[in-house]
């Protein structure tokens, strides 16, 4: 579904991604964990072309995406849906219409049917009745759920994920996560997930690799990370125990 | 020494090169479907309507100082202030009311512009965007670039004319002319071509407040200071933009009078 070969990046001087080689199957959901700064976030934009590699090769459902123009990358992005870091919602229009946003631009539904639409990705969120409130007028937690519901709208084939859940309180946080999963699972989407959260990759991950300074330095499902001997992946899983 | 200059003559071109194809893309976006009619009128609304209370407060003082500064000089040199309508309004039309206009909507509309963008820019809004297949340029850039540059070319006549009424007020009051014998004064010395060159200008220079300050607004870094760069960049290179468009603009249309 997803393959990573030998990609690298540059900021500058400065390389973010040094070779990283991965390949992610139908309906997984991969965990890239990592430290700050280490490239994890990087690797989600490159998938979807909101930043470009510099060397290397990344192939998305059978087809080679690296040198693809803005305008021929748009068919691609629409397979891929991504949650951002931030909420990333419009702040001048209500919610009813973040999550219309793409609905009305790229599909020919009428009125009534975006509607449905709407309150359908709302109720996977578990966020009913807000349509008509602005973002501002909501909490941190269902605006990152609300970027998630006009997400998950236009039907991707894959969903991206950069770090869900930070800034939000523990039982948010939960709430997030187990979201993901179910979506996931219900929506029969493949799944890349930007986390610092080993209890959760722990938890729900197929897959977790983990990056430092620009390196795959594991990979493989949770129960071989638990045997991993590398200092960082032991620091991480120090946390959990 | 050369390496450092050196770096600095390539990040230069690279940025010149990155606001020259924004351009590109604004003017192409311009000419090209989806037309976001509702979007330039809302632009329009707030970089016009809401900019001609300060415009006009502002350009009216503008006026007096030009007509006192004006006669204490003539009187100065000359001893006599005759020609100080006549004088007052050349500098209205082809200077004054165009670029004190264009200078009020720079700290106005183009630092909210910048601080909105670079906001948006910041908290992955256009990413978000391209995410959605929407070409950021074409939705942000564009309906406020058209907007701008029509509400330049408006606000230039308001401004001019009303720098204008204010000076015959000010020569009145403080001079002694009559409202007649001031324009009679004034229209020996100016022409209606100096009122559409003076809207050409303001069409001009309301061009680049959208494109500078999208252009600053998008190359925001993350955080309060990031934001607050962004802003300040964009103003200080819109007004050196203005005041260079002034010069080349006054150069050209030298060649008409």
């Amino acid at each position: 579904m997803i393959k990573f070969v030998n990609v690298v990046k540059r900021f500058g001087t400065r390389t973010v991604l040094n070779g990283i080689s991965f390949e992610l199957k139908e309906g997984e959901i991969l965990f890239i964990l990592g430290t700050s700064g280490t490239g994890k976030s990087v690797t989600l934009k490159c998938i979807v072309g909101l930043l470009r590699p510099d060397e290397g090769e990344i192939w998305i459902d059978g087809e080679e995406v690296t040198r693809l123009s803005e305008e021929e990358y748009f068919p691609v992005r629409k397979k891929c849906g991504m949650v951002f870091q931030h909420p990333a919602l419009f702040d001048s229009l209500t919610i009813y219409e973040n999550v219309a946003f793409g609905l009305r631009r790229h599909t020919h539904m009428s009125e009534d049917e975006i509607w449905s639409a709407v309150r359908q990705s709302l109720s996977l969120v578990h966020l009913e009745g807000i349509e008509n409130k602005m973002p501002a007028e909501i909490s941190y937690g269902m605006q990152k759920r609300v970027s998630l519901a006009r997400t998950v709208a236009l039907g991707p084939k894959v969903l991206l994920f950069d770090e869900p859940t930070t800034g939000l309180d523990p039982v948010t946080t939960n709430a997030v996560n187990h979201l993901i999963f179910s979506l996931s699972r219900e929506l029969k989407t493949t799944s890349i997930v930007v986390s610092h959260d080993m209890h959760c990759a722990l938890d729900i991950a197929d897959r977790i690799i983990v990056l430092d300074k620009g390196r795959i330095v594991e990979d493989g499902a949770p129960e071989d990370l638990k045997k991993s001997q590398h200092p960082l992946v032991r620091e991480f899983l120090a946390e959990v125990v | 020494m050369i390496d450092a200059i050196g770096t600095h003559l390539i990040r230069g071109t690279l940025v010149a090169g990155a606001f020259l194809n924004l351009v590109a893309q604004t003017l192409i976006g311009v000419f090209l479907p989806p037309y976001r009619y509702k979007d330039v009128v809302r632009q329009f609304y707030f970089v016009a309507n809401q900019s001609v209370f300060i415009i006009v407060f502002c350009v009216c003082f503008a006026a007096g100082v030009t007509i006192i500064e004006s006669s204490f000089h003539m009187k100065l040199v000359i001893q006599n202030d005759s020609m100080v309508p006549g004088f007052a309004a050349m500098l209205i039309l082809r200077e004054l009311g165009s670029v004190v206009m264009a200078l009020l909507v720079t700290s106005r509309v183009g630092a909210g512009y910048a601080a909105e963008i670079g906001s948006m820019q910041v908290t992955e809004q256009v990413d978000a965007l391209r995410m959605l297949g929407i070409d950021p340029v074409r939705f942000l850039v564009v309906p406020r670039f058209i907007a701008c540059v029509l509400a330049g070319f408006v606000l230039a006549i308001i401004a001019n004319l009303v720098c204008l009424y204010g000076a015959m007020l000010v020569s009145t009051w403080k001079l002694g002319y009559t409202a007649g014998g001031f324009v009679t004064a004034m229209r020996t010395f100016v022409k209606f071509q100096d009122l559409v060159f003076a809207s050409i200008k303001g069409a001009a220079f309301g061009a680049v407040i959208p494109l500078f300050s999208s252009f600053f607004g998008f190359r925001c870094r993350a955080g309060a200071e990031g934001v607050g760069l962004a802003t300040t960049n964009s103003v200080v290179a819109t007004s050196i933009a203005i005041i260079v468009i002034d010069f080349v603009l006054s150069f050209v249309f030298s060649y008409f009078y």
